[in-house]
């Protein structure tokens, strides 16, 4: 079966329940990468959010956006592609994906090197624990220590703590020139050219590899860019290529998900987290393995 | 040790002044083995502490009232520095300028730079998630933490990691104020020296036009590494004070922005910025490239609350953030509020980040002054929760804050925030009684606890008993003491 809450009242109302009668709920946005590949129960009711969906605030001067978690990549960056403002989160993915799924599973992009990973972007959030209770931590601006920050909690939670139902973003203006070129390093050298680039006087916005070439944006002022073209072509050849290029492979490049082995003393703090957010354990239950 | 009530008294404030409380032991251990073992020691005997840096905080969270101090100043040691992976990894006492200094010769530095980084500790960052005029473009504390060795109140020994696939742990002990545990070791990134850096200094005849240059600024895409802010009251009080920094006392507003970064395109950025400031109705636009020109313009900046402290004998510190647009009607309501309750103002603050500080001088022994300080405080707050923002950008709720915290979230919120910390602290040892107010852990779990020193009992309900109880109320009338 399926539950789709059309209102934080009703989400709430869902999710009591389900605590009351241990009944598992599995949370889908947009459903385009559901557990990344971990184990969920698979008697988990399937618990839809794709109401929670939409922009709630923007305000292009502060740099900042509110949107229901549910909204996806493609209208965050529609949205503020018409301000000249993006966010950098980009999640490796499709653009199909939500942007309260990225969060939830603090997936990265191309961007997060030079720009911040999600748990450096998120500025606040509500969303709906496992008792069924409204948490709204963290707020809209860019500089914030008021309180235990239960935003970076849920920052990769994978929905195993809340449902998260908005998310407050930051945002950056549009460089004034941005180009993608493609460098052909060899494979054998791609990590020691990408390296060398990173630690340049003129560092990328973005660089990632594939098979033995690098897909490398730049991005600044005119005069900055065109020293960043320089020291592209030191380290190969350098060709321009179309920005759509990125969209392309972080479409084609699987989310992954890191794992080390935990020490004891940090899995029961795991599990006391788990348990005061969740004591009924019905939200996403087993996804953090 | 100490145990004495006068060697005591030296502990009994932080960088805050006006809040009073005197710990009932204070120790310092030599080591992180030694600061270890004395968690143990206190957790056997389920004794109240408070880890406390280098006492430069400015919302009471060093201050220990019928808990015993847990002094970290010791722990000094650079274990390592790796230029390569270019992370440190240091003990919490280690003064924030001094990594910077250490990493000095191999082109690195440490990004976040509080006003405060030739006394604050790094433990003591760690804990407030603290911030500097250079985190606008750099980010704060929480971005520059790779890893932390805590030890939980209980004396088990955790190692937190960003990276560790589970629950972002690191990420919320980051700013608990001391009540999650005590940091015994950070890895700490370190960020390159930029090739060039300018500072320009410009001078506006409106606070208005001030804080619009601010957004547009900021709207243009370029990044300046600071971008803050002075009134009259503060550059007053600056240029009659020693830091004498030769900005223009009859501007009614100026701003320091710093661009750094590769050497190509800065200077267009630079050309930019002065543009955009000439536009926005600056007077003029200084310019400073060389490092002691550039140090000079910074360091009235630098020194401002110092030189605040100095037109009265007390300085309320306040700390706020609104959204970058709300800044120029914000400033106006602050003017006003000052103006109604008759007090003086001194706003310095990074703009860039719509991170106020609002600050007064005033007499504490003039009661009916005190009053109008009390009642002006608690408006601007207001003013900014009303505007979108929040009570504390930097430094922290510690006792100063807990009065707005209501006015904030919400007491569902409140209470997730009490179950996060019962998860690092069932015991509620952990510096008690700050960032939340007591009444919204209270029902959570009441235990009691006895207390060292004077044998005295205290209701561990989340405060550590009739001191923070009483201090509670204090902030209640106000935000002082
Ligand atoms: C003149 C002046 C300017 C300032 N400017 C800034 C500024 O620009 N930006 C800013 O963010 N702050 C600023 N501050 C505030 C203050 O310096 C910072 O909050 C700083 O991070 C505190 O460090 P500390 O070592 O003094 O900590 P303390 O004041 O000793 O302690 C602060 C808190 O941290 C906890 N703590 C300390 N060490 C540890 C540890 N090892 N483990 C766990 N908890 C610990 C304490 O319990 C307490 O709650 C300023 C202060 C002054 C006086």
């Amino acid at each position: 079966m399926t539950q789709r809450p059309s209102s934080l009242a009703e989400l709430t109302s869902v999710v009591s329940e389900a605590a009351a009668c241990a009944g598992a709920l599995r949370l889908v946005a947009r459903g385009t990468w559901l557990t990344g590949g971990a184990r969920v129960e698979a008697t988990a009711e399937l618990l839809q959010l794709d109401a929670f969906s939409g922009i709630v605030e923007y305000e292009p001067g502060d740099l900042t956006i509110t949107v229901g978690a549910a909204t996806t990549i493609a209208e965050l960056d529609a949205v503020t592609a018409a301000h000249n403002q993006w966010c950098p989160l980009s999640p490796w993915g499709t653009d199909d994906g939500s942007v309260g799924a990225t969060i939830a599973t603090a997936t990265p992009g191309p961007y997060a090197h030079a720009l911040g990973l999600p748990r450096d972007l998120v500025l606040g959030l509500e969303c709906v624990d496992g008792t069924g209770k409204v948490l709204r931590p963290g707020g809209k601006v860019v500089k914030n220590v008021a309180g235990f920050d239960l935003v970076r909690l849920m920052t990769g939670a994978w929905g195993s703590l809340a449902a998260i139902t908005r998310v407050s973003l930051r945002l950056r203006a549009r460089p004034a020139v941005d180009e993608t070129w493609v460098v052909e390093v060899g494979a054998a050298h791609a990590d020691a050219a990408r390296h060398a680039l990173r630690r340049s006087a003129t560092p990328p916005m973005a660089c990632e590899e594939f098979a033995g070439q690098l897909l490398v944006r730049i991005a600044g002022n005119a005069a900055y860019v065109q020293a960043a073209r320089t020291a592209l072509r030191a380290v190969g050849d350098a060709e321009r290529a179309d920005d759509a290029r990125w969209a392309q492979i972080r479409a084609a490049t699987r989310p992954f998900r890191a794992r080390a082995p935990m020490a004891e003393a940090v899995r029961l703090l795991d599990a006391g987290v788990k348990h005061a957010f969740d004591p009924a354990n019905i939200l996403n239950p087993g996804i953090m393995g | 040790m100490l145990e004495r009530p006068a060697e005591l008294l030296v502990y009994e404030s932080d960088g805050l002044p006006g809040y009073h409380r005197t710990p009932s032991l204070a120790v310092f251990p030599a080591s992180a083995d030694e600061a270890l073992a004395v968690v143990r020691e206190l957790a056997a005997h389920g004794v109240p502490f408070v880890p406390r840096g280098a006492g430069t905080g400015l919302s009471g969270g060093a201050l220990a009232d019928g808990a015993v101090l847990l002094g970290l100043q010791r722990l000094k040691r650079i274990i390592d520095i790796d230029p390569v992976r270019r992370v440190a990894r240091v003990e919490p006492g280690v003064v924030n300028a001094t990594l910077t200094k250490a990493a000095t010769k191999h082109a690195l530095h440490y990004a976040p730079d509080p006003s405060s980084q030739t006394a604050c500790t790094l433990g003591g960052n760690l804990a407030e998630n603290a911030g500097g005029p250079h985190c606008l473009k750099y980010g704060v504390t929480l971005n520059h933490v790779v890893a932390a060795k805590v030890a939980l109140p209980d004396g088990t020994v955790v190692e937190l990691d960003a990276d560790d696939g589970g629950y972002d742990l690191l990420g919320a002990f980051v700013g608990s104020e001391g009540c999650f545990g005590v940091a015994l070791e950070l890895t700490v990134k370190l960020t390159p020296n930029p090739e060039r850096v300018v500072t320009l200094l410009a001078d506006f005849t409106s606070i208005d036009d001030a804080a619009q240059t601010v957004s547009a600024i900021i709207a243009t895409g370029i990044l300046p590494a600071a971008l803050e802010m002075m009134d009259q009251a503060t550059v007053g009080a600056v240029e009659a004070s020693i830091y004498a920094a030769g900005y223009p006392t009859d501007a009614a507003a100026v701003l320091l922005v710093e661009v750094d970064g590769a050497a190509a395109g800065l200077d267009e950025d630079v050309q930019a910025v002065d543009g955009i400031c000439r536009t926005h109705g600056a007077r003029d636009v200084r310019i400073a490239t060389e490092p002691a020109a550039r140090a000079k313009l910074w360091q009235g900046r630098k020194k401002a609350f110092g030189a605040m402290g100095r037109i009265a004998p007390h300085l309320v510190v306040q700390d706020a953030v609104v959204p970058r647009t709300k800044l120029p009607s914000l400033l106006a309501r602050i003017a006003e509020i000052g103006a109604v309750n008759n007090v003086r103002v001194c706003n310095v603050f990074h703009a860039g980040d719509g991170n106020l500080h609002p600050n007064i001088p005033y007499d504490a022994s003039d009661r009916a002054e005190s009053e109008r300080v009390h009642a002006a405080m608690k408006q601007i707050m207001q003013a900014c929760i009303d505007a979108g923002g929040t009570i504390t950008g930097e430094h922290g709720v510690g006792l100063d804050k807990l009065a707005y915290m209501d006015a904030l979230f919400t007491a569902d919120t409140l209470d997730g925030m009490c179950r996060l910390r019962d998860v690092f602290d069932p015991a509620r040892r952990a510096n008690p009684g700050k960032v939340v107010p007591v009444r919204y852990c209270r029902e959570r779990r009441p235990n009691r606890q006895m207390v060292d020193g004077g044998g005295q009992m205290v209701e561990g309900d989340g405060g550590a008993g009739a001191g923070l109880r009483e201090a509670a109320t204090v902030v209640d009338r106000g935000g002082r003491a």
